[in-house]
């Protein structure tokens, strides 16, 4: 079943000199519950746009996304029905953590159910220790960002985007701050809770290496997104730019 | 979507607090300098219109004591070629006028100089002739002993109020020994001081005696060609009642005589005498404000791109933009909120001191009370200055996109 669909999306901007920028050509792509998708590029490829989009934090110039079998465009004239939406069904997973300073791991993880309704509200402490436990932090509950390791950090981020059980979780770039191997470590886990919870996972990355993790591989080159063959680009890496 | 549920009013209200209290005690250094700058500021401002009350007063009671309280009307009569006239009919006419009217509070006034025995010799001494109401109508303030009473009217020894030099001339007596004086003339009369005035007009003796007493010790051709009068009347009646003791003393006087009857107290000459003052109160109150204000500013820009990345993340979790908005303003109200709380008690404490008090009022009779409307405004610019400043980084935030603020 269809979770998200974008249909020959455009994002363009006016430049100060008023040309137009087309910095997302025609895109397409669905995605499925429980699918685990990849997309690679470089930087100015447009990621960022593109996860703006899918992150229901931007609406496309042209073109249709579809959430749930809805047409976003039906909520984009509604900041609070989309930031509602987000919340409940969106969980995003940054490079740098983002982790709130001068908050605990287990208030960090927290923090996402102070916009939740009912019992995710009014239980949140114990909703929270519940996730941190299982990405392996039981013991870091009252731990500092500072005081944490980056593979820790990026451990509470991934508990922080999925405590509302979203049903998309968007990650970018989440292990590029970190070494391969905790890199690694990380997007196994990410895997793992992704898969229990049933939610599809999509990847900005421009690592090959966390590309090929996923189901399905693609390709952003220029506003173009393109499926890829991501075991040719690994035979061939690391010459073979993306 | 599986869920656009929206979060029940209690549960944003909690959540908000929540916020709120995570963002006070995290930074607590900055909201500490952000409170102290305001409390400061409210203080100052709070203080400032406080103290400016009793200033005002001061002033107030310094312009009462001179013209009397608003609305004083006064009459003259007098003859054009300066004779002396019989001043009878005026004062039956007065009378009678204060009967119908109601006028509570009235006196006569004369003026003359009487001989008095000091112990180093008699000297003349300037002396005032009134009713027991000027008391109250000029808010004569008392330093030793008391005002006249209706019974002093009947003493056989007069009883007289005396300023400080007259006091200090005859050696500063304890006036519970009903300190005496002869007052010379052609009928010699002692007399009780039975108050001594603390104004402070000046080194030369002068004296008050009621209006009977100074008839009998007085020379009649000393004060033959005066006649003077006061009503103190409610300033909304003051037009009309002076209209018809206009009309009323013009037909009762015999011809060749001028009366006068106009309002003589401050609030009379169209100006307000105490508002170059509120000006000045309330332009140092607004400066102090604004430099309040400029300080908080200050601090929430520096704080600002802290602030725009964390409203960022929060936002990627589902906040909206109202929720950021009153977050962000709920924290910078409450907290300059409890800063003005503070303010306010210092004022509290600057205007009520003793030494405060006695280095500003100088002798104010009716010392006011701490002005709540000056606690209320210092709270409130509080409270303004706290959305003023929660305003910026929350229009910055709002204003960001949400992937642009993580980034910032």
């Amino acid at each position: 079943m269809s979770l998200l669909r974008l249909d020959e999306v455009t994002r363009s901007v006016r430049l100060p000199d008023d040309e137009t920028l087309e910095i997302l050509k025609g895109v397409t792509l669905d995605v499925e519950i429980g699918d685990h998708v990849s997309i690679v590029g470089r930087s100015g490829s447009g990621k960022s746009t593109l996860l703006n989009l899918l992150g229901l934090l931007d609406a496309p110039t042209s073109g249709s996304i579809w959430f749930d079998d809805r047409l976003t465009s039906e909520l984009s004239g509604n900041a609070r029905d989309r930031a509602r939406a987000r919340g409940a069904d969106i969980g995003f997973i940054f490079q740098q953590f983002n982790l709130l300073g001068g908050r605990t791991a287990l208030e960090n993880v927290m923090t996402p159910m102070l916009y939740a309704s009912g019992r995710q509200f009014w239980r949140r402490r114990q909703f929270a220790t519940e996730m941190l436990e299982r990405v392996g932090l039981g013991g870091r509950l009252n731990s500092m960002p500072e005081k944490l390791s980056g593979g820790e950090q990026q451990r509470v981020a991934i508990a922080r985007a999925l405590i509302r059980r979203p049903r998309l979780i968007l990650a970018d770039e989440p292990t590029g701050a970190l070494d391969i191997e905790t890199g690694a470590s990380i997007m196994a886990i990410l895997d793992d809770v992704a898969e229990v919870s049933g939610a599809a996972l999509i990847t900005i990355t421009h690592d090959v290496n966390v590309a090929a993790l996923a189901r399905r591989h693609y390709r952003l080159d220029r506003g173009v997104l393109a499926p890829i063959d991501v075991s040719r680009v690994l035979s061939a890496a690391p010459e073979v730019g993306l | 979507m599986s869920s656009t549920k929206r979060q029940s009013p209690l549960a944003a209200l909690v959540g908000s607090f929540s916020e709120a209290w995570a963002e006070v005690r995290i930074h607590r250094t900055r909201v500490l300098l952000s409170l102290i700058g305001v409390a400061v500021a409210v203080a100052a401002i709070t203080s400032v219109v406080g103290l400016g009350a009793i200033v005002e007063q001061s002033v107030q009671e310094s312009n009462e004591s001179n013209g009397g309280r608003p609305a004083t009307i006064g009459v003259s009569a007098y003859t054009q070629n300066g004779a002396s006239f019989d001043a009878a009919l005026l004062r039956t006419t007065l009378n009678s006028a204060v009967d119908r009217y109601k006028i509570r509070y009235h006196t006569s006034i004369l003026s003359g100089q009487l001989s008095v025995q000091f112990v180093a010799g008699a000297a003349l001494v300037n002396t005032t002739a009134i009713d027991v109401d000027y008391g109250v109508m000029h808010r004569v303030k008392i330093k030793e002993g008391s005002w006249f009473a209706e019974k002093d009217i009947n003493r056989l020894a007069p009883a007289l109020v005396v300023n400080r030099p007259f006091w200090a001339l005859m050696g500063s007596p304890d006036l519970r020994t009903h300190p005496t004086v002869r007052i010379l003339g052609s009928h010699p009369i002692t007399a009780v001081i039975v108050g001594v005035r603390a104004v402070r007009d000046g080194d030369m003796p002068n004296m008050m005696m009621l209006m009977d007493a100074f008839r009998v010790a007085a020379e009649p051709a000393s004060y033959a060609g005066q006649s003077q009068f006061e009503a103190w009347v409610p300033p909304p009646l003051a037009k009309r009642v002076t209209a018809r003791l206009s009309a009323e003393l013009a037909a009762s006087v015999p011809s060749g005589v001028d009366v006068q009857v106009n309002r003589q107290d401050y609030a009379a000459f169209g100006a307000d005498p105490i508002g170059p003052v509120r000006i000045a109160v309330g332009a140092v109150a607004a400066l102090v404000l604004f430099l309040g204000a400029l300080g908080l500013v200050n601090i929430s820009l520096v704080t600002v791109r802290q602030r725009i990345r964390e409203i960022g993340i929060r936002r990627s979790f589902g906040a909206t933009a109202g929720r950021v908005f009153f977050a962000v303003m709920m924290e910078s109200v409450v907290a300059t909120a409890a800063a003005g709380v503070v303010g306010v008690g210092v004022a509290v404490a600057v205007v009520e001191n003793p030494w405060v008090q006695e280095k500003l009022s100088r002798g104010v009779t009716d010392l006011p009370s701490f002005p709540i409307g000056a606690a209320l405004f210092g709270l409130a610019a509080a409270t303004l200055v706290g959305a003023l400043a929660g305003l910026l980084p929350a229009i910055a935030a709002v204003r960001f996109k949400v992937i642009d603020a993580i980034r910032y």
